[in-house]
This record gives structure tokens, sequence and C-alpha cells, in this order.
């Protein structure tokens, strides 16, 4: 479940203020947000993410006002109930792929199950890179860990900021899809982000920024 | 996985900046360490070499040459005093006692010093093997001339006449190895120690004219006397009344050597303060290379943050980083000072023909892992910093 009311934003030392309109999303309904660049998308997605402070508004998600919460409590909840897919970065380099899904159960303070990090990358056909880091993983296996980071803790929320435009047809459908089905079976609410006009039919809910 | 696996898998990503850092650190502590051991081990040899000494009398003339020659053995005596009149001088109760030497002799260039049983006691040196001087033309070899010339006791040498290696002549009458002593990493180390007649004898043969048999206690010379006062109140009194009211001379060889070092230690310190720059500049590096890690990483540390990681364990992970690195070049430092030290000393001990003892104080090595750990503990809070400032939407808006 996902919330918003009367959300406003503003960049300190910048005048321009967002208003969004409100958003309200039962279980399993996902949303797809479209606007040209610069009207505010990625600042929608980062403070549903909690990256970013409102200026005033509600933002609840699973009931919880996330709006109201510290810093500190911010980041917990970010990492237990919110999973983020970016464009091009997806995992720390450092790491590799196996690594990095631990990483990511660490920080979410969630159980590290070996299984459930092999049946999840198998799922997403990448289990053959599991010690590769990302530098050596090819830009459709990168994209498909991104998807993995953002779900291995199983979280309430799926956030996608363009996660197609850096791909052709064929694996735009492929990797959306994937996100739909994955988001389905973790009974999350996705949201995804673009300006990508190829995945709109798949989508019911549309907001139009 | 956990914070530490983190920073270890950071600290391997790129092994060459990494070794580069810990590089330049540990060169910077091994200067530092290795400077503060010579100078501590320069320092106590100069205080063990004075072994119970607290006055030398000896002829008139530079009181440092009194001292380098009598307690150092390093430089030319000032001349000979009378035996009888040097004896006379320690009746005094502050005095606990006076060991008389009388140079004239080396062999090889080791000096043979005739002195009485007395002197072995000023360094504690104890036998080896063998037995002490009993008897005329017998000697004891310091353990550095016995390792040096390679006689075993029981062999006998001709000594040259004189300090100098070359341009005396032999003397006829053998020296007899009776024993060696145990290195004391002290002066004595390098001495060939026989007892007073054995030079005189030596002399009287070679001079007859002079002496013409009649050798009593009155005519006997000595090169000088090493003096242990039982008071340290004598300090104040004792050597003025000899300068003043005899035509000896007393030195005081703490007072001397403390005087010498303080000009051959301007040497010292500047190489300390040199350190301290090599220092202060590896800890710049350091913060340079942490800093440009954090901004480097800066996509990663965001992508953590909205992993759920906060800010705390960010800093814990750079920090943890910080120190790895500090600690491999600490332990590293010490290793290369020790390697250091050691062929410095060799080289020493080649020059000098005397062993030092290598020295390496808990205080100091405390000391200088407490100022890199103070130096990289600041280095890592200046880097850290802009992790606390980090603006993490803004960093994941703008993807590489």
């Amino acid at each position: 479940m996902v919330r918003t009311e009367n959300l406003t934003f503003q960049y300190t030392n910048e005048d321009t203020v967002f208003k969004f309109p409100d958003i309200s999303l039962g279980d399993n309904q996902n949303l797809l947000v479209l606007g040209k660049s610069g009207i505010g998308k990625t600042t929608l997605l980062h403070l549903l993410a909690g990256l970013l402070s409102p200026m005033d508004g509600v933002i609840e998600i699973e009931d919880e006002p996330i709006h109201n919460l510290s810093s500190k409590q911010l980041d917990r909840f970010r990492g237990q109930h919110i999973g983020l897919i970016f464009q091009n970065n997806h995992a720390v380099q450092s790491l590799n792929v196996v690594e990095n899904l631990e990483t990511r159960l660490f920080f979410a303070q969630r159980k590290i199950s070996n299984t459930m990090i092999t049946d999840l990358l198998e799922d997403l056909d990448i289990a053959e890179c599991k010690r590769k880091k990302t530098r050596e993983l090819s830009e459709g296996q990168r994209q498909r860990l991104g998807i993995a980071m953002a779900i291995v803790h199983k979280p309430k929320v799926i956030l996608a900021d363009e996660p197609t435009s850096s791909l052709d047809d064929d694996n735009c459908n492929k990797v959306i899809q994937l996100l739909i089905a994955q988001a389905k079976a973790n009974n999350a609410n996705l949201i995804v982000i673009t300006h990508d006009q190829r995945i709109k039919p798949l989508f019911t809910h549309k907001l139009e920024l | 996985m956990n914070i530490w696996k983190i920073s270890i898998r950071n600290f391997r990503f790129k092994p060459l900046y990494t070794l580069l850092g810990i590089l330049i650190l540990s060169v910077s502590i091994a200067l530092l360490v290795g400077i503060q051991q010579l100078d501590k081990s320069f320092k106590q040899q100069l205080d063990n070499n004075l072994g119970d000494i607290d006055m030398v009398v000896g002829a008139k003339g530079s009181p440092l040459q009194l001292v380098l020659a009598s307690v150092l053995h390093v430089d030319n005596p000032t001349g000979n005093i009378s035996f009888k009149e040097a004896k006379s001088l320690i009746k005094n109760p502050m005095i606990e006692k006076g060991v008389p030497i009388s140079y004239g002799d080396n062999y090889k260039g080791y000096r043979i010093v005739g002195t009485t049983q007395d002197f072995p006691k000023l360094y504690n040196a104890d036998l080896y093997e063998g037995r002490y001087v009993q008897k005329s033309m017998e000697v004891v070899l310091g353990s550095t001339v016995a390792e040096a010339i390679g006689l075993q006791v029981g062999d006998s040498f001709q000594s040259s006449h004189g300090l100098a290696e070359t341009g005396g002549h032999d003397h006829d009458e053998p020296l007899t190895i009776v024993g060696i002593y145990k290195p004391t990493h002290k002066v004595m180390d390098r001495l060939i120690i026989t007892g007073l007649e054995t030079v005189w004898d030596a002399h009287h043969h070679a001079d007859e004219s002079v002496v013409d048999g009649h050798v009593t206690n009155s005519e006997r010379e000595i090169t000088s006397m090493l003096v242990s006062f039982r008071n340290p109140m004598a300090l104040l009194t004792i050597p003025r009344s000899i300068n003043e009211n005899t035509n000896m001379q007393a030195a005081l060889p703490k007072f001397e050597l403390e005087r010498l070092y303080q000009f051959t230690g301007v040497g010292v310190k500047t190489i300390t303060w040199i350190a301290y720059a090599i220092l202060i500049i590896s800890c710049i590096t350091i913060f340079i290379s942490l800093y440009r890690m954090v901004r480097d990483r800066a996509f990663d540390l965001a992508l953590m943050r909205s992993y759920g990681a906060n800010r705390l364990q960010l800093v814990k992970m750079v920090a943890y980083e910080g120190f790895l690195i500090a600690s491999m070049a600490f332990v590293i430092g010490v290793l290369l000072s020790q390697i250091g030290v050691y062929f410095i000393l060799e080289m020493i001990t080649d020059q000098y023909k005397q062993r030092m003892p290598l020295l390496l104080g808990p205080i100091e090595l405390l000391q200088t892992a407490g100022l890199v750990a103070l130096m990289v503990l600041s280095s890592i809070c200046l880097a850290i910093y802009p992790i606390l400032k980090m603006n993490i939407s803004k960093i994941l808006s703008y993807e590489k």
C-alpha cells in the first residue's frame, strides 16, 4: 500500500516548488509515472524511497507515515521495505554478485540464506555469474542483478527509475515483464518512473506529471 | 556479510592503489622508528660506556680528550701522571674506588690497557673462558677483539708500540692470552686487558736506559685514574680541588659527553624532524587516498544508503579500511626499520670495533604508534566528513 497526499517539495537554493498529484495504491497494484525530464519524476521516486524529505504533505507506505520518521528510522525502513532499481548502476563495484545480495540482506537486517539467493539468481537467469564483479557482467545481466538487488529482501514497494531507457525493445519488454512478475510474486507494489512510452500498455494505473 | 567484510573487499578492490598508500606510510613509520631507535641506542651506548666511572683523573690538557681517551678509548691520552700521586687522591672517603689504567701498546689496532682487577668490574664483565691476569705479560681479550683477531686462549702475540696500528715497532717479549671476556656491549669489548706491570715491564725493556733497573713505586706512571664516587656530593668538590691543587686534571665524563652530544645531536634532531615531516606527508597521502576513495565510491556509498545502511555504518566501513591500511603500514614500517637499523649497527660495529645493542623501546614504539594512530584518525575523520554531508538523492540522480 502506497499513499501520498498534498505532497510538495523544494530543493534548497532553488525557487521551483514541486507539487505532486496524490497517489493511492492498494495491494498488488502497480503504477507507471510518466513525464518529461526535469518535471520531478526522480524527485517523487526519492521522496517515496525516503531519500528526500517532503516540504509538506503525507507519504504512507504500508500505513507507516514515513514523512515523520527520523533519518535513522528512514534508513532502517528503506532497508527493510523498499527496493530501488536504477537506470545504469545496480550494485557495489567491489563486491561480486552474491556478496552484493548478501550486503543488501545485511543492511535490511534479514537473514542471509544461500539457497534463497541461488534460487533468485536462477529465476533471473544469472546464476552462472554468482562470483563475478559487476563490471564483468553484460548490460542485460547487470539490469537483472539490479532487479535481484531490489527484491532479494522481499520489500513492500519496488521503485524503478528509468529501468528500460538504455535497453532495446526486446530487452525492455523482458525486463518490465520480469519486474511485474517479481512484484506480484513478492506481494509488492511496483512503481516505475519513465519517459519510455514503450512500456505504457503494460500498466493499468498511470500518472502523468 | 558484515561491515568488516565489505571494508576488506573495498581494501582489495584496487590493490595497487592500496599498496602504494601502505608503502608510503610504512616508509615514514620506518624512518621514525629507526631514528628513535638509533638515537636511543647511541645515547645508551654513551651512557653504558661510562660504566661506573664518575670522574677521570689524568694529565692536564683537554678534559674532553681525557674522557675520549680514558673512557671511550678513542683518542690519544693527554699524558702520564704519577701513580703514587693518583693513589693518594683516592684515599678520600667520598671516593668508592679508583681504577688506574696505563696505555702504551696495541695489537692490530686494539689497545692494550694495563689496569687492575677492578677495571672489568666497572663494566660488569665476566670471563667467557680462561682466567684473569695473574702476572706480567698475560692478557685477557675483550669479546670483539677475540672475534676479530681469531686467537685462542694459550696463544701469544707481539704487541706494537704506541696506540696506532702501524708505525710503532714490535716489542720483543710476546704477550700470552690467558682468558676471553663475555660480550658486554660496552667499550671493554674492544680492549685487550692486562696488568699494570705488563705495560711498565714492556717499556722498561724497551727503554732500558731511562729506567735502568730501578723501577720503584714512586717513579711509576699511569695514564689516568678512573674514579667512582661513593657520594654524589663529591662531584661538586673533588674535581675542583684536584684541578686547583695538583698538576693533574679531573674530568667528568658524563658532563663532557653530554656537551659533545649536544653538538652531534643536532644531526639526529634534524633527521627526526625530517621523519615527522614525512609522516605528515604520508598522513596527507592517506587522507587524499581515503578522500578520493570516498569520492570515487560516492555512488556505491549512496547505493548502500539506499540499501538501508545508516551513516554510522558507512563511516565504520571507511574507518576500518583506513585502519587496515595504517596497521599494515605500521607492521611493515617497524620491520623495515629493524632491517635498516640492523644494517646501520652492523656498519657501526665494523667501523668502531664495538657491538651496539639493538634497542627497541616499547615506550618509543608506543609513542610512534600513538602518533601514527592520531594522524590516521584525523585524516580518516576529514575523509569521512563528506559521507556525513552526502546528498544521496543527488548522487543517485546523476548516475555515472
